[in-house]
Formats: structure tokens, sequence, C-alpha cells
């Protein structure tokens, strides 16, 4: 192992980066651009939403005071800035939600009151005009809140009347407050999805990078070159994990600083630990790269690879849907993939402010996943021609 | 038997097959210290597989390649050789200079003196600081060589350096191999152009990874009694067949 040579490939490998500007401004716009994409997709509001109440409570006279929650349930809905809420009779909402003038109808039985007393369960009768699957699940999740706003509010008022032997309400309150402890209305679905982006914008710039760069070496005779001077395989890897390094990490920097100050996800991280799983995706990325670059004859086939290795990584590395809601057979493929380390790991280092103590079981993970991506690539690099 | 000092390539009966096809056959020769060889065939003759196992690249399935006493293929030895492959390898990125620099630096050659002369010797000073994309063929030939000797190696292998060379650049590459010989440095160059023969001081004729005849150009074409080099490399062809 001769350190000199392998400063002399990662200068190289930074020269040229460097010397394709074009390249090198889009690894920052890209991801800005496609983050900004996500950002407005995910906290779009939709306008022009209205919902219907057919309020029948009657209420329930509890302790000396009488207390209706279906009036309650109203305000609150009337309070809530998603939609409009108006209040009518059962006939004229059957009317015009089937002419499609509303979105949802919440009937509320004169017994509404009594029976959330009685059963402890907060049952809302909500009847969705349902051709927008988003709207309606958007709505599904304002109702739950509202309900439960409700319910905070009835134990509170019912909190002096212990003696009368309602532990059950007091119970309701408490599942209420747990809601809120985990994480509640303060986060929200961007925060869960930027943390893993980064990961992923990293992780697809350094392998697009390293196996186009390397299927050239390979085609315009430079890597016989290489393999006609004294510099090893193992050498000519670890130059181009260096060289890429810095890039990725400049990417790194400039998307949190992007998602932290302009997105305004929340962000609770030490950006030293951040940086170490960053460097550890480049690790495995520059290796799966040169190891399926070789695979690959010219950039049409290397492009291939690109959905291969990362669509498949972003399906099923919990980016986007949790893994713990895989079928069982796809997850032990998910535990596969880096990414799938690297999204846990940088969720729970910007998110909750974990040390990298803390998340050391994907940092072991990753590492396992880097040595023997290592050891594929180190076998590759080393030849010519397939 | 082997001296490094006065031969400084050595090939014993290499043999090579990749998959069916034979690419050398029992091949023997041995390279002058100071000389300019001429590996000389039809395409396909195994000229490429002949200069690829000197450089260690290609390990011989039997036989073997002593290069400065060291049987190849050897990494350190490598940094005294320079291999300038058919097409110009370079980073199209790059400008001249870190091309140039890039791979002396891996030969363990840092001092940008040694970077300058090299530019110099290919008359490509002016353009050093030129990426390689806006070159032409020419110049990137010439870049080409540069980097094969900058780091001042002792042996220099060329495949076949002059093809889609104008013959103006052709005749300033021949001199500047001259001049390296008179450095005492070793050039091994493979060509299926009978034309450049004469410029060799020893040729070594190649067909069906065989070596036919070694010699000057004057010797073979008297020995084959012919007065053109592509008539007795027939003629040296036709002997071989004969025998077999």
């Amino acid at each position: 192992m001769n350190l000199s040579r392998i400063i002399i490939l990662a200068r190289r490998v930074a020269q040229q980066l460097v010397a394709d500007k074009r390249t090198l401004a889009l690894i920052i716009v890209v991801p800005v651009i496609l983050l900004t994409v996500a950002g407005v997709l995910i906290r779009v509001e939709p306008s022009g939403l209205t919902i219907a109440v057919v309020n029948q409570d009657e209420g329930l006279a509890l302790g000396g005071q009488s207390v209706n929650l279906g009036d309650r349930l109203t305000e609150n809905l009337q309070n809530f800035d998603l939609f409009d809420t108006k209040l009518m009779t059962t006939d004229d909402a059957k009317r015009q939600i089937e002419n499609g003038d509303l979105d949802a109808v919440i009937t509320l039985p004169p017994d509404f009151s009594a029976e959330v007393a009685q059963s402890r369960q907060l049952n809302l009768n909500v009847q969705f005009e349902g051709s927008n699957p988003t709207v309606a699940e958007r709505l599904r999740n304002a109702f739950e809140q509202v309900g439960d706003q409700a319910l905070a509010g009835l134990a509170t008022l019912q909190a002096g009347n212990e003696s009368d032997g309602n532990p059950s309400t007091a119970a309701i309150e408490t599942n209420l407050q747990a809601t809120y402890l985990n994480g509640g209305p303060e986060f929200d679905t961007l925060d869960y999805t930027a943390s893993a982006l980064i990961g992923v914008f990293v992780f697809l710039f350094v392998f697009i990078l390293t196996s186009i760069s390397f299927l050239r070496e390979r085609l315009a005779g430079t890597l016989e070159r290489l393999q006609a001077t004294p510099i090893q395989p193992l050498e000519i890897i670890i130059g181009y994990m260096l060289g890429f390094l810095i890039f990725g990490l400049l990417q790194g920097v400039v998307t949190l600083l992007y998602t932290v100050f302009v997105l305004n996800i929340h962000y609770h991280g030490n950006l030293l630990n951040v940086f170490v799983i960053e460097s550890l995706l480049v690790v495995v990325s520059v290796n799966l790269g040169i190891f399926l670059s070789t695979f690959a004859r010219n950039e049409f086939q290397v492009l291939q690879f690109i959905p291969l290795v990362v669509v498949t990584q972003v399906f099923l590395g919990g980016v986007l849907w949790p893994i713990e809601e895989m079928p069982g057979w796809l997850q032990p493929i998910a535990y596969m993939m880096p990414l799938t380390h690297a999204n846990t790991a940088l969720r729970a280092i910007m998110m909750t402010g974990e040390s990298l103590g803390g998340v050391w079981v994907q940092i072991v993970a990753l590492v396992a996943i880097g040595v023997a991506v290592i050891g594929l690539s180190a076998r590759t690099a080393g030849r010519v021609r397939m | 038997m082997t001296n490094p000092e006065h031969e400084p390539v050595k090939i014993e009966g290499v043999y090579k097959k990749f998959g069916n096809v034979e690419a050398l056959r029992g091949l023997s020769l041995t390279i002058r210290r100071g000389e300019i060889f001429g590996v000389l065939g039809p395409n396909g003759a195994g000229k490429s597989t002949l200069i690829r196992s000197i450089v260690g690249l290609i390990k011989p399935d039997q036989g073997r390649v002593v290069v400065l006493g060291e049987a190849m293929p050897n990494k350190p030895i490598l940094s005294r050789l320079g291999y300038m492959t058919q097409a110009s390898a370079l980073y199209d990125d790059l400008t001249v200079r870190q091309n140039v620099a890039f791979f002396a630096g891996l030969m363990g050659c840092k001092e940008d003196a040694k970077i300058q002369t090299a530019l110099e010797l290919v008359e490509l000073a002016h353009r050093a600081d030129s990426p390689i994309r806006i070159l032409s063929g020419g110049m990137r030939q010439r870049v080409s060589l540069a980097s094969v000797m900058a780091h001042q190696p002792e042996i220099i292998l060329l495949d076949e350096p002059t093809v889609g060379v104008d013959p103006q650049l052709r005749a300033q590459f021949w001199a500047h191999f001259r001049r390296l010989t008179e450095q005492g440095i070793t050039i091994i160059v493979s060509s299926h152009v009978m034309d450049e023969a004469e410029r060799c001081d020893r040729l070594g004729f190649i067909r069906g990874g065989q070596l036919l005849a070694e010699g000057s150009a004057d010797a073979l074409r008297q020995q084959a009694g012919k007065s053109n080099l592509e008539d007795a490399f027939l003629w040296f062809a036709q002997q071989k067949g004969a025998v077999q």
C-alpha cells in the first residue's frame, strides 16, 4: 500500500470533477430542486375542501354540568383551517355530497355524547366523497385530530369529578397525551422523508459518478495504463473513495443546510455524525459502482444499473414506506441494503439528535456491507476486460 | 546467462491461449539495450499480446518473460517501464500537464522539471494547460508519448504508436524515439506498416503467435533474397509454413 499513489489517484478523480463544471453544479442543484419539489408536495394543503356536520347530539348531564360533545366537536371542526365546515340536515347533506359539493359528511347521532361516555370510545360516523384518496386521507387525519381535541376538552371538564368513578375517561386522556408525545403535530412527513433523502442523494450521485468514470477508464484504455504502473487495485479503490468523498460531503453540507434553513425541517443532529454516516455510504457506493461497472460494456448499460441499485433501495430502504409494513419475505432483503441502515441512522441523528453510539447497529451494518463490496470491487478493479 | 544490463527484455518460450485462440505459441526473443526493436506482423499476429506480456498485463501459460532481471508480472519493475497503448489512453477533462503529471506521479516521478522536459520533447509545452478533449488526434498521441516517458523509463513499449498519425508527425515521432535511444533507453515498437520497419535497429517478424525471423532490415532482406521487407516477410512466412 502506497499512500502517495493513493493521493495522486484521489487528486486526479477530484481534478476531473472540478474540470467538469456542469456535473459539479448538477451535484448541488439537482438535490436542491428535488428536495424543493418533495417539500412542496409533502406540505401542500388541499384547498377548497368543504365538509358538512349533521349534529343531532342531545348532550349529556354529568355531575350537574351539561356536556354536549357534538357541539364541542362541531366548534373544533369550524376552527380547523383545512376545510370549510357547514351545519346542515341529513337530507341536505345527502343531496350535496351526491352532487359532489361536499368532500365529507359527519353525522353525530342524538346519543353521541352518551355513547362516548358509556363506551369510552369516540366513534365518528363519516362518509367521504372519496373520489380523491389523498383528500380523504387528509380529512381522516384531520378528523382524528379534532376528535382528540374534543375528548381532551371533555376530560378537562371532568377533572374535578374523579369521585364519580370514571377512571376510563381519564384513561382516554392518558392515551391522547401519549399520542402527542410521540412526535405528534410538530413533526411532519417532510422531516421523515428529507432526512432519508439526504442519504439517498449522496448514494445516488457517488454511484452514478463512480460507475461511469470507472467504465470510461476501461473503455478509454486508461485502466490498462494504470495496470502498467505500480498502483495496486486496492490503491485505485481507496483513491476513488477519497476523491469522491470530498464532493459527497460537500453535497451533504449543502443539502443539509438547504433542508434545515430553507425547507425548515426539524434538525437536532450533530453535523459530524451525519458526515460519519454519509462517509460510510460513499464507501459502499464507490465500491458498488466499480463492481457493477465491470458488467457493463457501454454507458447505456451502466445507466440501467441506476434504477436497479438506487430505485430499489429507495423503495425498500424505508425512504417512503416503513420497513415494518413490508411483507415478511421482503424485510430481509430490505435489511441487506445499505440505504436502509443509512436512512434509519440519519433519521435518528437528525430528528432526535441521536449520538453515534445510539446508531451503532446501523454503523456496524454499513461497515459490514462496505467490507463486502470492497472485496467485490477489489477483485474486479484489476480486470481490464470482462 | 541473462544480463539485465545488456539484455533488458528476455522472452523465453512464451505460450498464451485465450479461450480457443492461441495468441502466442512458444515465442522466444531477446532485446538489447538501447536499440529500437520493431515487432512486425499482420493484425492478429500476437503483437499486442507480446507487448502486454512484457508489461505484465498478461501472465504466460508457459515460458517466462524477464524484464530488467525480474520475471513478469512484477509491479515494482513497472516504474522503470513506459507503456503506450494503441489508442491514446488519456483523461479528456484533464489538461495536458495534469495527464502527464498523473501518470508520471504513479511511476514515482513528481518533479515538475521532468514533466516540462517531456512536454518540450513532444513540442506541446505551449498547450500544457489545454484540456485533452480540444486537442487533435495527433496531439493526443504526443501527449500519450510524453506521459509514458516523463518518468525517464529504461524501456518504452509502444503498441502501434503511429496508427492514424499523419506522415509529418510520424517522422517527428521517430525522431523522438531516436533521441531517446541515444540516452540509453530501449524502445520496443509494434507495427504492421513495413516502411516503418526501416527505421528500427532490429526487427522481429511475427505471425500466428510465432517468431518467423529476427535481425536488422538489411539482414532479413538478404536472408530472404528479396529487395523489399514485405516480400521478405512473405518469404519467411512461406518457409515457416513449409517447415510445419
